[in-house]
């Protein structure tokens, strides 16, 4: 299984957040209600998952001497 | 000893003397004049109040120095006397240089601190926003260090869905400042680097004067890519601190700071569930009332009045019927009776009209010629009529 990242799970939890607020009106039609429930509940156990199996990426950064040269002078000019 | 020499012969003379009779020589004094020339070879003066010595560092050697020496800052310096022929001078050719005491190294972090300040390079409204949510956050430290398995950890137990990015730097000792001034400008490569967090675990003030290097506190300022430090402990301030965009005590109080908590998601996602659910319920429980409502209503209710009267209407029809039969049935006895009467009288008149009659004496029909009384009246029964007789002998 591919695991989710950060992305993903920020998307979910905002639209989690937004489910949150939508539910919190008793107007709502019925049919609408179901199905945003329904949804948040989906999300609520996939942002679940994906915080349970998470594991931390770690990239080890190589530096590339050829090329510090060059981009040394355009960062730090300003 | 020749009387007469040459300049080139007094000049060999004196170097000869001068740089065995000092070949290992330490030295205090104030630095003066200090210049790092491009080569890489620093040349400076040191002096007291009453006299100046010329010195040289060399690149080979002045890589080890662990801080960039400053004009006006005392130090030891260790070396040997060197003439030079061409110019008739002498020197001190340096191989190693410390500052005189901790109180130096202080001074120089409170001038550098004061020429920074001045500068603005701490000013507040410079600093960029640093927020609590970071999805990748760049590492400047030893990848061998404490402090990054301290920030490892923070982050796999705070927040397991992050990236790192760590940029394998040399925190300190001689080159450890140029290092890490590579290393912000290799992580500001990275567009979508949220921070960077520039760390060191504790220790002495030598080994932390990386963070207190004025070309380190420039690329930080410097930097697109905000900045947090976590140097050394708590107590401890360096001059990173001051430039950087937030400062955190330790390096795992700067991941700590960076990476939100895992169970505040968990609890706010069950949190979501029950108040979803009871959201649900209220929905629910609203829409049942206003169908209830609906449903109790005139509009609704008036069926019901309707079926109400109608019941009624068919009790009364069929009461009515019931009686109309009840009173149908009578009529028809009674008619029947009546027929039954007219059918037997008919029969009579039939005999009566063939010339029969019925005699009657005292109400009573005479049937035997023995009963008849000659003495009283009796009364004939015609079909059409009757007749009273009197028998008169």
């Amino acid at each position: 299984m591919k695991k989710k990242n950060i992305n993903t799970f920020e998307i979910e939890l905002s639209r989690l957040q937004e489910i949150s607020s939508l539910l919190d009106n008793d107007e709502l039609e019925l049919e609408k209600a179901l199905s945003l429930y329904e949804e948040g509940i989906e999300l609520s156990r996939s942002c679940l998952s994906t915080l349970k199996d998470a594991e931390i990426k770690i990239t080890e950064i190589k530096k590339k001497l050829d090329d510090l040269k060059t981009e040394d002078e355009e960062l730090f000019e300003d | 000893m020749k009387s007469v020499l040459t300049v080139s012969e007094i000049t060999k003379q004196i170097k000869q003397v001068l740089e065995t009779g000092f070949e290992n020589i330490s030295i205090i004094g104030e630095l003066s004049g200090f210049k790092a020339h491009v080569s890489g070879h620093w040349y400076f003066n040191l002096k007291d109040a009453n006299a100046i010595i010329a010195c040289t560092m060399w690149k080979g050697v002045n890589n080890y120095v662990f801080f960039t020496p400053q004009d006006g800052m005392k130090v030891v310096i260790t070396g040997k006397i060197t003439v030079y022929p061409p110019r008739g001078n002498y020197q001190v050719d340096v191989r190693s240089m410390k500052p005189s005491g901790v109180g130096e190294l202080q001074q120089a972090f409170e001038l550098l601190k004061q020429k920074l300040s001045a500068e603005g390079l701490f000013d507040l409204q410079k600093k960029k926003p640093v927020k609590a949510f970071n999805k990748k956050i760049g590492i400047i430290t030893a990848i061998d260090g404490a402090a990054f398995q301290d920030m490892k950890s923070v982050a796999e137990r705070r927040f397991p869905l992050v990236e790192i990015f760590i940029c394998p730097t040399k925190v300190q000792g001689a080159g450890a400042a140029e290092n890490i001034v590579e290393n912000i400008r290799e992580l500001n490569k990275f567009k979508d680097l949220d921070v960077i967090i520039l760390a060191r675990g504790g220790g002495s003030i030598e080994d932390l004067w990386a963070f207190n290097e004025e070309i380190v506190a420039r690329a930080i300022y410097a930097s697109k890519v905000p900045i947090v430090t976590g140097v050394g402990h708590e107590i401890d301030f360096t001059i990173a601190d001051f430039a950087a965009d937030r400062r955190a005590p330790t390096p795992s109080a700067a991941m700590e700071m960076l990476t939100p908590d895992k169970d505040e998601f968990i609890s706010y996602i069950r949190e979501f569930d029950d108040t979803v659910y009871d959201r649900m319920k209220k929905i629910l429980k609203a829409k049942k009332e206003k169908v209830d409502n609906s449903i109790y209503s005139y509009g609704f209710r008036t069926p019901e009045g309707i079926l109400k009267r109608n019941s009624q209407l068919i009790d009364n029809l069929v009461y009515r019927i019931m009686q109309c039969a009840d009173r149908a049935i009578l009529h028809k006895n009674n008619r029947l009776a009546l027929l039954t009467k007219s059918l037997e009288s008919h029969d009579l008149q039939r005999t009566l009209k063939k010339g029969f009659v019925l005699v009657k004496q005292d109400s009573k029909f005479i049937v035997r010629s023995e009963d008849f009384n000659k003495s009283i009246p009796a009364s004939i029964k015609f079909y059409d009529g009757d007749l009273k007789i009197k028998i008169s002998e």
